[in-house]
């Protein structure tokens, strides 16, 4: 028996490392444990090592080789069997693209060949671009091409990547930042620094306005028979579970129901596809002492209101006491937002990537609203909601933007809810 | 903290005095976590030193344990550096008694010496939960901006550019003050960060610190120029020490 060694977890925020050195070749023998590969992430250097005792079959990757988390690394064959098994001749590309589920970015070539010089990312943009980087004019470090140059490139531009002040890093490309972004620091002035948590936060915000168009809608919502519901069942239910009944249940439990028949707002955008999921995973936006975390909830359209309402507080309760596990802020395909009731009208959310849609709750205020009474138009007090949704015009129209939303309005306002 | 001062520059075996052995065995209990002050060490000793600690750490023999210290100087090439960042040859940096070493770290070229503060945190990432590389580098990030805000210099991150500089916006060039590189081996890490203290900067002139061109070296020595005080040492090991409790006790 063979054992496939892959690329590790290395956390959630790595998704790939570089091959930087083999410690094994193909017909060494290991031990269990033993440091295979170094792999490379941002300035840290991981070994890998064997999960079992044996003899190195293959290596699938080469030096310099980018590998996705979960690609295959090595063939180990086990003690009873190695040397009898012993192949030879797999070469390294090769094997690693045809192994079931492994993900492997194209290889950088290395710089020896007769190509020109450049650097992974920029190999990576060219390739995915299709074009020829001999044909572009190389302006960094020792003559190599940068992912700005094949940028401007890209652009038709000739005026081509005047070199900057900053030259590039080994992590990528470095940015220009303009004076106008500056500030310089004042007596009195006290300097935060971002926590590890603030910092993604921040870059996630940054990085969703950029890549995502977002387009704002905003629907208003009379609650009064969600007020309704809720009120007859506000004390069986907290005696019954603990917790008082709020509202982001019912606009959970309604958008739900809403995504179903609206599947373009329960998307993603994957390069030049939009997938449309079958599942439906619900984040809703908790704001912590330590910041803002999305924990999610799975197959939120199988629960009733009351699993809806419980697994909800049971989030948000871990998530104050930071006792989530990293699977549960992952794979929402949608979110939910309730930032609170005051000095919030209504208000539009960032898009949490890689979704195409959010909802933010805005407060519920008792309005006077025109209603038909009989023939006649009538102004009635009553308590009103909005609800603002923002999505991803890349992904989403208007016309299914808007028919989601006013479903959504439609099921709140009908308030047909099962506890 | 009270003003005796560890004057500890011995080997790494018993280069520990009894105060600081103690204060060791007090963060050790009270933290889960020991500092260990070494003073100056040979790169090659304390590479020796952390694989020593490491291997136990992932027996379970050992605890997690931040080794402070300063090395003589060197010249170390991380898994990622690329040789046209050495700005002398090999050669000439031998005849100016500067070490060369290529090592099992992330990150490119890097320069160490007198007068730099190293830290080595020898940690088993997965015993405390949730491991992640990425955000072991941002803490090692955070703790080093806070020691450095303890010593009086505004510190900031940048993205994309793991290390610490100083935040000066007005700045025509980002100044570096701190440079990290870790290793780890089954979710045990070793190397780690060095904050430059009040070395001699002409120290990075042989190379491109971390392969980035345009940056700038800096020192808490430099950035605070006549304000320094005279005990800037001990006070950046104390401000690394408790910024170091912080973020992982």
């Amino acid at each position: 028996m063979a054992t496939v060694v892959r690329l590790p977890e290395l956390g959630e925020s790595v998704v790939e490392g570089t091959v930087s050195r083999w410690l094994v070749k193909e017909g060494d023998r290991v031990e269990r444990d033993q440091p295979l590969v170094e792999v490379t992430t941002d300035k840290v250097d991981a070994e890998i090592p064997s999960p079992i005792a044996g003899v190195v079959e293959a290596l699938l990757a080469a030096e310099g080789e980018v590998v996705a988390v979960g690609a295959a690394l090595a063939r180990i064959a086990d003690g009873a069997q190695a040397g009898t098994s012993l192949e030879t001749g797999a070469k390294p590309a090769a094997a690693a693209t045809s192994a079931p589920a492994a993900r492997v970015e194209p290889a950088p070539q290395p710089d020896a060949g007769d190509g020109p010089r450049a650097t992974p990312v920029a190999r990576r943009v060219a390739s995915q671009a299709q074009v020829d980087l001999r044909q572009i004019e190389p302006t960094g470090a020792g003559g190599k091409v940068t992912k700005r140059d094949v940028e401007a490139h890209l652009r038709g531009g000739r005026e081509a990547a005047a070199p900057l002040p900053l030259e590039r890093s080994a992590a990528g490309e470095v940015e220009r930042r303009p004076a106008y972004l500056s500030y310089a620091l004042q007596d009195g002035d006290r300097v935060i620094p971002m926590t590890p948590l603030r910092r993604l936060v921040a870059e996630h915000m940054v990085v969703s306005k950029r890549v995502s168009p977002h387009v704002g809608t905003v629907a208003e919502i009379d609650m009064a028979g969600v007020v309704r519901v809720r009120e007859s069942h506000k004390r069986e239910f907290e005696a019954a579970n603990g917790f008082a009944l709020s509202f982001l249940p019912f606009v959970v439990h309604a958008t739900v129901r809403a995504l179903r028949e609206f599947p373009r707002l329960n998307a993603s955008v994957l390069e030049d596809a939009i997938v449309e999921k079958r599942d439906i995973h619900v984040g809703i936006a908790v704001e912590t002492e330590k910041g803002l975390v999305v924990p999610v909830v799975r197959h939120a359209d199988r629960l009733s209101l009351a699993g809806l309402a419980q697994a909800i507080e049971d989030l948000a309760a871990r998530a104050r006491t930071k006792k989530l596990s990293p699977d549960e802020l992952k794979g929402g395909s949608f979110t939910v937002s309730n930032p609170g009731r005051h000095g919030n009208l209504y208000g539009f959310a960032i898009i949490n990537q890689p979704q195409v849609g959010i909802l933010r709750m805005g407060e519920l205020v008792k309005r006077p609203v025109v209603r038909s009474v009989g023939d006649e138009d009538a102004i009635v007090i009553r308590p009103i909601m909005h609800l603002a949704l923002s999505y991803d015009h890349r992904a989403v129209d208007g016309a299914p933007a808007n028919g989601f939303l006013h479903r959504v309005r439609e099921l709140l306002e009908e308030a047909e809810f099962d506890l | 903290m009270q003003g005796a001062r560890p004057k500890s520059r011995g080997g790494v075996q018993d280069g520990t005095p009894s105060r600081a052995r103690e204060r060791n065995a007090a963060d050790a209990a009270r933290h889960g976590v020991a500092v260990r002050e070494l003073g100056l060490v040979s790169y090659a000793d304390a590479m020796a030193h952390q694989l020593a600690l490491l291997e136990a750490r992932r027996q379970g023999q050992a605890g997690d344990v931040l080794l402070l210290l300063e090395h003589p100087p060197v010249v170390t090439l991380g898994r990622s550096a690329r040789e046209e960042n050495l700005r002398v040859p090999r050669e000439s940096l031998r005849a100016q008694g500067v070490e060369l070493f290529e090592v099992a770290r992330g990150g490119d070229v890097t320069w160490h010496g007198p007068g730099q503060l190293v830290g080595y945190p020898i940690l088993d990432l997965a015993a405390r939960g949730a491991p992640d590389l990425h955000a072991y580098l941002r803490r090692l990030e955070a703790l080093l901006c806070e020691s450095l805000a303890a010593l009086g210099v505004a510190a900031c991150t940048r993205p994309g550019m793991t290390g610490v500089f100083v935040a000066d916006p007005a700045a025509v060039r980002p100044r570096k003050i701190a440079s990290i590189g870790v290793g780890v081996r089954g979710w045990v890490t070793w190397h780690g960060f060095a904050l430059n203290v009040d070395c001699d900067l002409a120290g990075f002139d042989c190379i491109v610190p971390c392969g980035l061109a345009g940056v700038e070296m800096t020192s808490v020595a430099r950035e605070l120029g006549a304000s320094a005080p005279a005990d800037l040492g001990r006070r950046a090991r104390e401000a690394v020490r408790a910024a170091f409790l912080t973020q992982f006790a």
